[in-house]
């Protein structure tokens, strides 16, 4: 019997870039959530978090919202180990494994699985030597931002549905690898901060002979060019202790274009969907703790996306930077 | 520090993870595009390519009552498409309507519902979704799910002398289309 999460797929392939850019500012030693940029002058970070996504419909590929079928209960649930290295004074990278458990209810059918999803490994490069976080601004320098540019390989180390599963349902990730190119640009002005990121991402193309298990006619195929902006902005409550609450609001937006069949355009491919996510950022005086909760949540309006499951995500992790 | 040894380090966790220890886990980081399909006696009973197509009976959301043979009786061929409801059906669904079955007037088209366990349910996942004038199949008992090897996005193409013609993944529809226009 072939059973399948189709959705859980599909997001096995947001879930990282759709978390949003928690930054406890991150270039003054706050550290940061999934993007694991590591604070300047610091040796190392380990980033433990936990991920519970909960379904709600999905948008169509005309944009318009569905509901799930009466009686579903879609959850994902993913537990990301990450750790990010200093490589020199302005090169860092990481690398974030998830494991994935899929719990699907169904009317008519009842399923749970796990297993790894697709493994990330970033290289970043710091456009700045200095701390950019300013109390004030007394010279058009301290307006400069914190610039990273970086790169992401995504390596399908999850289940997919190309891969050798006794059941669909095994799906824990895309099947594909991509590689991401992304400009993060952050500035924090106390107790202000902002942020934007921009990524374009690029999957390979992959032979395919297998779908849910079953042998089929061998085919080449790709996913379509991934875009994604993520806009945030701040603003951090020191406590008596020095400690500090950030509160972050971020809205993103992800595109990617039709998939292709041995070259030719899959016009029942592509998605779009657009978040917002609240994040508290609890940090000790001297950033070396972060504890975060963020809540990401999709509109389930027409138009919000297209071709995606409509999800709300519960992030609950723990950063901890090493000097 | 050490930056030569930091390199190194992040180079060995680099191949530990992806290149050596992983692929027991999954093969997706070498895929294989060879043909593995295994071989079938053209005309036996099975729901893969050239083998006769399991007979089936089953309920419509409608409750009305379909039958292998009788569909095939006066169409060319018959489709079954499996769908659970999801984004990637509905796209594919909606790819269906929009450009196959106005080509292929002689071809009935199905939707084999699996998930949703009743036909009253099945019902109004077919209203909400959009697909009123289909025929869905409520495959409650999942007995076309088993018969056919089926799962989301699968589409099948039988003949009317029963042959299984196509047995994959929809992706594009365009196999399908070259499926059906091949049809005896």
């Amino acid at each position: 019997m072939k059973f399948v999460v189709p959705k859980a797929a599909l997001l096995m392939g947001a879930a990282v870039l759709f978390s949003p850019i928690t930054q406890a500012a991150s270039c003054c030693g706050g550290g940061s959530a999934s993007t694991l940029v590591l604070p300047k002058f610091s040796s190392a970070m380990v980033d433990v978090s936990f991920d519970i996504e909960q379904y709600d419909g999905f948008w169509n590929n005309s944009g318009h919202h569905n509901s799930d079928p009466p009686g579903s209960d879609l959850s994902q649930y993913r537990l990301n180990v990450g750790y990010a290295h200093r490589l020199a004074s302005r090169w860092q990278a990481s690398v974030i494994m998830p494991y994935v458990w899929n719990d699907n209810q169904y009317s008519g059918l009842s399923t749970s699985s796990d297993g790894l999803g697709d493994t990330k490994l970033n290289l970043w490069y710091e456009a700045f030597d200095g701390v950019t976080c300013v109390w004030k601004v007394r010279k058009p320098a301290d307006l400069k931002p914190a610039a990273y540019f970086g790169t992401t390989l995504t390596v399908p180390t999850g289940v997919s549905p190309y891969d050798e599963v006794d059941s669909s349902f095994d799906t824990t990730g895309l099947g594909f690898y991509r590689l991401d190119g992304t400009m993060f640009l952050e500035k924090t002005i106390y107790p202000w901060n902002a942020s934007l990121l921009l990524s374009y991402g690029k999957y390979l193309e992959r032979a395919v002979n297998r779908e849910y298990g079953k042998y089929v006619a061998p085919y080449d195929k790709n996913l379509g060019d991934r875009r994604l902006v993520t806009v945030s902005a701040g603003y951090t409550v020191f406590l008596d202790s020095m400690n500090t609450v950030t509160y972050t609001l971020a809205l993103s937006d992800l595109n990617e274009d039709e998939a292709t069949i041995n070259g030719r355009v899959d016009e029942t491919s592509g998605l779009k969907k657009r978040s917002a996510a609240l994040t508290a950022a609890y940090s000790t005086m001297d950033r070396d703790w972060v504890f975060k909760a963020t809540w990401s949540h999709a509109l389930d309006r027409d138009g919000w996306g297209e071709n995606f499951p409509t999800t709300d995500v519960l992030t609950l992790g723990v950063s901890h930077v090493l000097r | 520090m050490s930056y030569a040894k930091n390199w190194l380090a992040v180079g060995g966790l680099i191949a530990l993870l992806g290149l050596g220890g992983c692929q027991e886990l999954t093969d997706d980081l070498t895929p294989d595009g060879g043909d593995q399909r295994p071989a079938v006696a053209a005309g036996s009973a099975g729901s893969q390519v050239s083998q006769l197509a399991p007979s089936f009976t089953a309920l419509d959301s409608l409750g009305a009552t379909h039958t292998l043979a009788a569909e095939l009786a006066s169409v060319d061929g018959v489709v079954l498409y499996f769908t659970m409801w999801c984004p990637t059906c509905d796209s594919h669904m909606s790819h269906i309507r929009s450009t196959l079955m106005s080509d292929f007037p002689n071809v009935t088209f199905m939707i084999v519902d699996y998930v949703t366990g009743s036909v009253s349910a099945s019902r109004a996942a077919q209203l909400a979704n959009g697909y009123a004038s289909f025929t869905v199949l409520a495959d409650v008992d999942h007995a076309l799910l088993n018969a056919f090897d089926g799962g989301m996005g699968v589409t099948v193409v039988i003949d009317s002398s029963g042959l299984v013609q196509l047995n994959e993944d929809y992706k594009d529809g365009s196999k399908v289309r070259t499926t059906l226009e091949a049809l005896p």
